[in-house]
């Protein structure tokens, strides 16, 4: 079984390193191994999708920092933490910063890869809503400024009437904008208009 | 004028007699006094009478008095000064007596054999009666008994003076025997006739009747006061007394007065309340009584070197009468009283303290437990990592393996490789697992006798694999016989291991130095001193650190080796310390007590 992501391991302990690379390699996933968070912050990783198992206790940078850095690149890689002695208010401090999850040495083969799984599965969804948000962002941006307003006020929830009023225009024009919105933003309900809106933070 | 004063003093010292029968003195005084003014009396009859049967009867009644005047001054003398030759009193009297006796039986005229006549003359301006006659050949024994009443008083006087120093008595002696021998000589010139003039002896008596009146008022003005000191000394008597009985009622603890062989002769009510004895048991009790029976040979020893050097201080369980015991402190002084050796002492419950001392004792090593526990959960994270680390690696060594035995053709270097690496996790987690347990080691160690030889055999074949890979030289410099120690066995060859470690390890870098390990073992009387010595890198600058936790020079230590070390020959009652070598490296040494049987 071949996987085209590659989950990225760093750990100061280099027969760790080892062990969790034979471990995945037999499980035919690409690894690319790093004995400290600035070894692999200097090497080139892409942005596609794909797991980092971060060891929490290392020396000069630890996982937790590696895990900011990571944020402030717009990272897609999904973050896992193992750790030889976590504890709780560490382990609910990286979770609430966007962990998959935060596992204890020694760890059971069973565990390690469904959790990489659920790793990998958040980083491809998290990759396809970068895109569907840039393709939104796309479509937004060709809106003309009226049917911008237009569409401020519908996501609102405003009815027809009371937005022609607000404009100061009939509310005939109100429905061509309105269906040119939908077309352009390529939406088909209300529903999915106000879904995308939200993504976007329009309102 | 006389008769009136001496009546008067007879008066006073007949009163003072009465109040103090035995003031003899008093009562010999008052005799005297009151027959020299019956003397008087009687002189003053004599003069006045004109018919010679008259006047030989009043002479007679004089020489009466006269003989009581005698005896009563003799008796004076005798008690007053206290020093008269009782042969010479005896001769005074007796002639006296004699005297009186002839006087009455044989010469009626007493001092005359025949009167011629009775002639009046005028005297200190009075007409008086004299007579004229031939003086009576007895009259002698008289003026002999006068004369051995004045020898009697020089002696009696010259003795009182010699013996006793007292100037009242003295004078009083002098005086007597001023005014004996004006009588004489008033008496003999008169009787013979060279001067013409009434016999006045009760004027002469009354003379040395006011000198012993002075004496004996200055006496009774003396022991007046005397009476008044001593009254004021007894009540400062009382008081001091009393502020003894408040001092020893005051003392913080029991206090008591005993005699040297232990019998209790004062005491305060706490030693009542303390040791439940009554007043009167307690009276009956020796020292020792109160002392438990295994300590009364310590009290017994405390006691006499009390006795002998000037106090001493001794702690024992004090037996109460219900049995129970305290521990008191005492601290005893020897002090004289009525001139025999006393013990006053103190005696001070100090079981409360003892018990508080035992608590704090237990309480310190509890807390010592406890800060070891917490350096220990401290510690514990650090380990914990240290432990799982290897435990992970062996897991998913372990794991890779099975995934790549499922494979059709498995890579079997792949698989050795993965066999060695968990080999190698496993002996790490080992030795992680023996330092923590002898971190969590609690108390004192587990002694047993030991043959220092053995410890260095055992601590050198663990290190075997380093000595061997790093080649190093050792030698064992110690003597062959050398004395058991008390050790727990397994942290002390755990101990030198880790220094042979340690010194293997900075031995590493000597290049063309050749690696010399050196371990020597030194009885220093009472203790076995281990060193072990290399040639290595040395201490290095923050030298002084390396027992504290965490400290560490090696990339991969976790900086616990030396602390742990310490702590091990530290609860040995031991210390372990290093030393910069005067050329190259360090040396270590620690120390452990010999089986006292072998000292």
């Amino acid at each position: 079984m071949k996987h085209s992501e590659t989950v990225f391991l760093v750990d100061d302990e280099p027969a760790l390193l080892k062990a969790l690379g034979r471990l995945l390699k037999a499980e035919g996933f690409a690894v690319q191994a790093f004995d400290s968070a600035m070894k692999f912050l200097s090497a080139p990783h892409n942005n596609g999708a794909g797991c980092i198992l971060l060891d929490q206790s290392m020396p000069e940078m630890s996982g937790m920092e590696l895990q900011q850095r990571l944020i402030q690149e717009d990272s897609a890689l999904a973050v896992i933490f193992i750790t030889g002695n976590g504890d709780i208010p560490m382990s609910v401090r990286a979770i609430k910063a966007g962990a998959v999850d935060f596992l204890t040495k020694p760890v059971k083969d069973k565990e390690l890869l469904a959790v990489i799984k659920t790793a990998l599965e958040k980083s491809r969804a998290m990759l396809t809503e970068r895109a569907e948000i840039s393709e939104w962002k796309q479509r937004h941006a060709e809106l003309s400024a009226r049917e911008k307003e237009v569409l401020f006020h519908v996501v609102k929830g405003l009815p027809n009437k009371q937005i022609a009023a607000n404009l100061g225009v009939v509310e005939q024009t109100i429905k061509v904008h309105r269906g040119r919105v939908m077309a352009k933003m390529g939406v088909e309900s209300l529903a999915q208009l106000v879904l995308v809106a939200e993504r976007l933070q329009l309102k | 004028m006389t008769a009136a004063a001496s009546l008067t003093l007879a008066g006073v010292h007949g009163f003072v007699w009465l109040r103090r029968r035995q003031q003899m003195a008093s009562l010999m005084f008052c005799i005297m006094a009151a027959a020299t003014a019956g003397m008087a009396g009687c002189e003053l009859w004599t003069m006045q009478q004109t018919d010679m049967v008259a006047y030989t009867h009043a002479l007679q009644w004089y020489n009466v008095m006269r003989w009581l005047v005698t005896l009563a001054l003799v008796g004076f003398i005798h008690f007053y000064l206290g020093s008269g030759r009782p042969w010479l009193e005896w001769t005074v009297c007796g002639l006296r007596t004699l005297s009186l006796l002839v006087n009455f039986l044989v010469s009626p005229m007493v001092y005359y054999t025949s009167i011629e006549e009775l002639v009046r003359i005028k005297f200190l301006g009075t007409e008086v009666t004299v007579v004229e006659g031939i003086p009576s050949p007895f009259s002698i024994i008289g003026q002999i008994s006068l004369l051995v009443l004045a020898g009697y008083l020089v002696d009696a006087t010259w003795r009182s003076a010699k013996g006793q120093h007292r100037p009242g008595a003295i004078r009083v002696g002098l005086s007597a025997v001023f005014f004996v021998l004006a009588l004489s000589l008033q008496m003999m010139f008169a009787l013979w006739g060279f001067i013409e003039m009434p016999i006045v002896a009760s004027l002469f008596f009354a003379g040395i009747l006011i000198v012993m009146g002075i004496e004996l008022s200055e006496d009774m003005l003396r022991s007046a006061k005397l009476a008044e000191a001593l009254k004021i000394r007894e009540q400062e008597l009382l008081s001091e007394r009393k502020l003894t009985d408040a001092i020893f009622e005051s003392a913080p603890g029991m206090l008591y007065l005993q005699s040297a062989d232990g019998s209790m002769v004062r005491w305060n009510s706490q030693h009542e309340r303390v040791t439940g004895y009554s007043n009167d048991e307690t009276s009956r009790m020796k020292a020792e009584d109160f002392c438990a029976e295994v300590e009364r040979n310590t009290l017994t020893e405390a006691r006499s070197m009390a006795l002998a050097q000037g106090g001493h201080e001794v702690e024992f369980d004090l037996t109460r009468r219900d049995g129970r015991t305290a521990r008191h402190f005492f601290r005893m002084v020897p002090v004289e009283v009525a001139g025999e050796p006393h013990l006053v002492g103190i005696g001070i419950d100090v079981s409360s303290q003892r018990a508080l001392a035992a608590e704090t004792e237990r309480q310190r090593e509890q807390m010592a437990h406890i800060a070891r526990v917490a350096s220990v959960s401290e510690l514990s994270s650090s380990l914990a990592h240290e432990i799982n680390q290897p435990l992970a690696i062996i897991l998913s060594n372990a794991q890779a393996a099975q995934r790549l035995m499922a494979h059709e053709h498995p890579d079997l270097n792949e698989l050795r490789e993965i066999l060695d690496d968990i080999v190698s996790a496993d002996i790490r987690a080992a030795d992680v697992i023996k330092r923590l347990r002898s971190i969590l080691r609690q108390g004192k160690p587990a002694l047993e006798t030991v043959s220092p030889h053995a410890l260095f055999d055992q601590a050198l074949s663990m290190a075997q694999p380093d000595l061997k890979s790093g080649s190093i030289q050792v030698s064992r410099r110690h003597s062959k016989k050398l004395p058991l120690i008390q050790a727990d066995r397994i942290p002390i060859e755990q101990v030198l291991l880790n220094l042979i470690k340690n010194a293997c390890e900075a031995m590493e870098d000597n290049g063309a130095r050749e690696k010399t390990l050196s371990l020597t073992c030194v009885n220093e009387g009472g203790w076995l001193r281990f060193s072990v010595r290399d040639n290595g890198h040395g201490l290095g600058e923050d030298g002084d650190k390396i027992f504290e936790a965490f400290h560490t020079t090696k990339p991969k230590g976790l900086g616990l080796g030396l602390t742990i070390c310490q702590t091990i020959i530290r609860a040995h009652g031991g210390n372990l310390w290093s030393e910069r070598n005067k050329s190259h490296g360090a040396t270590f040494h620690f120390q452990l007590p010999i089986v006292p049987e072998n000292l």
